[in-house]
């Protein structure tokens, strides 16, 4: 028993050596500098490309191509968790040894931006012709005091999409989609009186993401925002937004006057959006992607089309989602990465994303020919340049959540209808969320 | 299990004939010459358990070290930290959503632990001998346990969707619910829901660790008890529960247990809603880590849990113990 105790006291002195020794080793690696003339061009050896699972055909397709026409310069694809992808980025880097290049989700670019685990790189992007038609959404999440630690890599954007099919049964014009709240709610009681199963609308009610992604772009179309101010000093711009008030008086009026089916109230998003595809919906706002990945190819344009999301009283906007290139600042080929990330932004390349259920990244794709090869991904793309998303340290806690901010004040809104104690609850929850956050 | 625990203590080869433990100064072992044996018996037994103390060391206990570091620290997902000592721990029992947790998960455990253990224990009964049908039950009672707690949620979840699920339909044929109950986004209905299910879920465990139990007592007791008159009901009350009062510590731990790491089923079913009403507090430990980014008070969070459940199966280990563990401890 003695022995033991000894050897426990041993093995209990070395655990906490270890510890010492893995805690030592942290700590932010040092800025790399992109300043001379050969970065990104003709690199040699291999890229380790980390991208979410979320966009694996088209990171594959990338890639494989990549390879084919680049002898000397090779691309290892890993593919991430979709919820695990931070965690397991900020542990590689933890480690001293992370990708070459990131495919990160949008929104979680300033948590790794803010702290220095990316490169710099400004002055690369600077050089790019196409700068300024870059996806803006993506380019302010991979902003930071004014520089550039990212670019985007492909675009996952929210429209509305309708069914003209129905819209025909309806009486309506499938060539007229609704461009204003009061269109969309007229055109959805036409719809919904067809009967048979089938309803107005949908939408996940009980997916909060989901709801961020969909109901957001109609305030944003107003020229309104959630949150005001930069990283250090944001502040919760909720009461008194006479354009989210609109928007949750919307869903309230789709959900009262029975318009969507009975189960959004507990559609957590694993079913959403099948009704749709199944023929049983009229008007659903959602992901571009996410319909194309659910019905057959014959049917888009023929049966399923978009349309921007619309704001109360016309305009648009889109949730501007999807991933961001990134190159972590302990990159071993920083010069291959950026090698690697200017060849996906090549026209060339841009023009394949619609085929792979994605929306490519620069507005300037968008041409004649663009429009008339992918109808449906056209409608996105334009709304791209009109796109936003959240620039914040806690969007996740903010909108992602099942007990945070913006789910709880759409509940009580649009299933409670008390607006009054709904906009009370975003107001001091994300204030309180963002004073957390404030740097 | 009790005749097993029973003849391992009877083991001659850890024992010297003094009843001392291997190592010890009993009197025993000094009439046997001096502690040659006795060295020899302990430096065997140590070489023998040295693999498996360095797989604890480098698995179990240099982790749990590393995680009580981290605790003490304000470990974000990346960049610098430092120490601050037990600043975590002195705001988790000032933070309202872990306590919150806390009282959720103990009043989840409390309501699921006795029907668990009582429905296994009966589907223990039917099964245990080697009657008609009894593998039969035997394998559909412990199916739910082999096909596994997630997949069976993510079904569970359909099947609760008003209007479209199973659970509503047929609820609703019988009179006792409305076609469009919405059970996952109302407190009261999902923590039903969520039991009913777990309950169903688990006692086929509880079964099988019962039924080993049950088998493993001496027919002979039973033969015994029938010569002198013994009903059903005494035999079950004098001889079944008095010797599988271990296999029913073990069962009531390992429901305990994980009824206290209770998350994928509230996590893929609820998401710990409405707001934090069903959130457990390993999700509650999952939030801060992986969505909050606190990982050093989350980890203040998962230390605390440890030791509660350390404290739990402690206790329950005590007012368990059979009549020779009591003894021994005397």
């Amino acid at each position: 028993m003695k022995l033991l105790s000894r050897q426990a006291l041993v093995g209990a002195a070395a655990i906490a050596l270890l510890a010492a020794a893995g805690c030592s080793s942290s700590g932010s690696s040092p800025s790399t500098a992109t300043s001379s003339s050969s970065f990104g061009v003709n690199a040699t050896g291999t890229v380790q490309f980390w991208a979410r699972s979320v966009s694996k055909d088209l990171a594959q397709k990338l890639v494989s191509e990549f390879n084919a026409t680049h002898k000397n310069l090779q691309v290892k694809l890993t593919l991430t968790s979709i919820n695990d992808d931070t965690t397991t980025l900020a542990t590689s880097i933890r480690a001293g040894d992370p990708p070459d290049v990131v495919g990160l989700n949008d929104i979680d670019m300033p948590t790794f931006t803010e702290n220095g685990s990316f490169m710099d790189l400004t002055s690369e992007i600077d050089k790019l012709p196409y700068k300024d038609d870059l996806s803006p959404g993506h380019m302010g999440l991979a902003t930071d005091n004014g520089k550039l630690y990212g670019v985007p890599y492909w675009a996952d954007l929210s429209v509305l999409w309708y069914n003209k099919t129905l819209f025909k049964r309806a009486g309506l014009n499938p060539n007229d989609p609704p461009t204003t709240y009061a269109q969309i709610l007229s055109d959805a009681q036409k719809i919904n009186k067809l009967g048979g199963g089938v309803n107005g609308f949908t939408f996940a009610g009980d997916c909060e993401g989901c709801l961020g992604f969909t109901v957001q772009p109609g305030i944003w179309a107003q020229g309104s925002y959630l949150t005001k101010g930069g990283l250090s000093n944001q502040t919760a711009s909720i009461t008194g937004n006479t354009a989210l008030e609109s928007a949750l008086t919307f869903y309230r009026q789709m959900w009262t006057q029975k318009l969507v089916p009975d189960n959004d109230r507990t559609d957590d998003g694993t079913t959403w959006g099948e009704d749709f595809a199944a023929g049983k919906i009229g008007i659903m706002p959602a992901g571009y992607g996410q319909v194309v990945d659910l019905v057959k190819p014959s049917q888009l344009g023929s049966e399923f089309m978009d349309t921007p999301l619309p704001g109360q009283n016309g305009g648009y906007s889109t949730f501007d989602g999807g991933d961001d290139f990134a190159i972590p600042t302990a990159a071993k080929n920083p010069s291959g990465a950026w090698e690697f990330i200017q060849w996906v932004l090549q026209t060339q390349q841009q023009k394949q994303f619609p085929a792979l259920g994605a929306t490519p990244v620069r507005t300037d794709v968008l041409t004649p020919t663009f429009s008339a090869a992918n109808p449906e991904d056209a409608v996105a793309l334009k709304a791209l340049a009109k796109g936003y998303a959240p620039v914040t340290l806690v969007y996740n806690q903010m909108f992602n959540e099942a007990s945070g901010p913006w789910f709880q004040m759409f509940s009580t809104a649009v299933y409670d209808g008390n607006m009054s104690l709904a906009l009370q609850q975003g107001q001091s929850g994300l204030t309180s969320l963002l004073q957390q956050a404030s740097p | 299990m009790t005749s097993a625990g029973g003849i391992g203590r009877r083991v001659p080869a850890l024992r010297g004939p003094g009843g001392h433990v291997p190592g010890g100064r009993g009197q025993g072992w000094r009439r046997l010459g001096g502690g040659g044996l006795s060295a020899r018996r302990s430096r065997t037994g140590m070489i023998l358990v040295s693999p498996a103390f360095a797989m604890v060391a480098l698995f179990v206990l240099f982790p749990l070290g590393f995680a009580v570091y981290i605790s003490l620290t304000n470990w974000p997902l990346i960049g610098p930290y430092h120490y601050v000592g037990g600043q975590n721990y002195s705001e988790i029992i000032h933070d309202q959503a872990f306590v919150h947790s806390v009282l959720f998960t103990l009043l989840y455990t409390a309501i699921v632990t006795v029907p668990i253990f009582v429905l296994g224990y009966l589907m223990a009964l039917l099964v245990r001998s080697n009657r008609r049908g009894a593998v039969f039950f035997r394998t559909a009672f412990f199916l739910p346990y082999i096909i596994g707690l997630a997949t069976e949620s993510f079904i569970l979840l359909l099947e609760l969707q008003p209007d479209s699920g199973a659970v509503d339909f047929v609820l609703h044929k019988l009179g006792l619910a409305a076609a469009t109950t919405a059970w996952t986004v109302n407190y009261g209905l999902a923590l039903t829901a969520i039991c009913v299910f777990v309950v169903w879920f688990a006692s086929g465990l509880t079964m099988m660790l019962l039924m080993a139990g049950m088998n493993g007592i001496p027919a002979e007791l039973y033969e015994s008890a029938d010569v002198d008159g013994a009903t059903w009901w005494e035999k079950e009350r004098r001889v079944t529960l008095p010797l599988l009062r271990r296999s029913i510590a073990l069962s009531l731990i390992i429901s305990v247990i994980g009824s206290f790491l209770a998350f994928n089923q509230f996590y893929i079913l609820t998401e710990g809603g409405p707001g934090t009403s069903t959130e457990p507090v390993v999700m509650w430990i999952y939030q801060e880590a992986f969505v909050q980014y606190h990982l050093g008070y989350a980890t203040a969070g998962a230390i605390v849990l440890v030791v509660v459940i350390a404290v739990i199966s402690a206790l329950q280990f005590y007012l368990l113990r059979d009549g020779d563990d009591k003894k021994a401890a005397r």
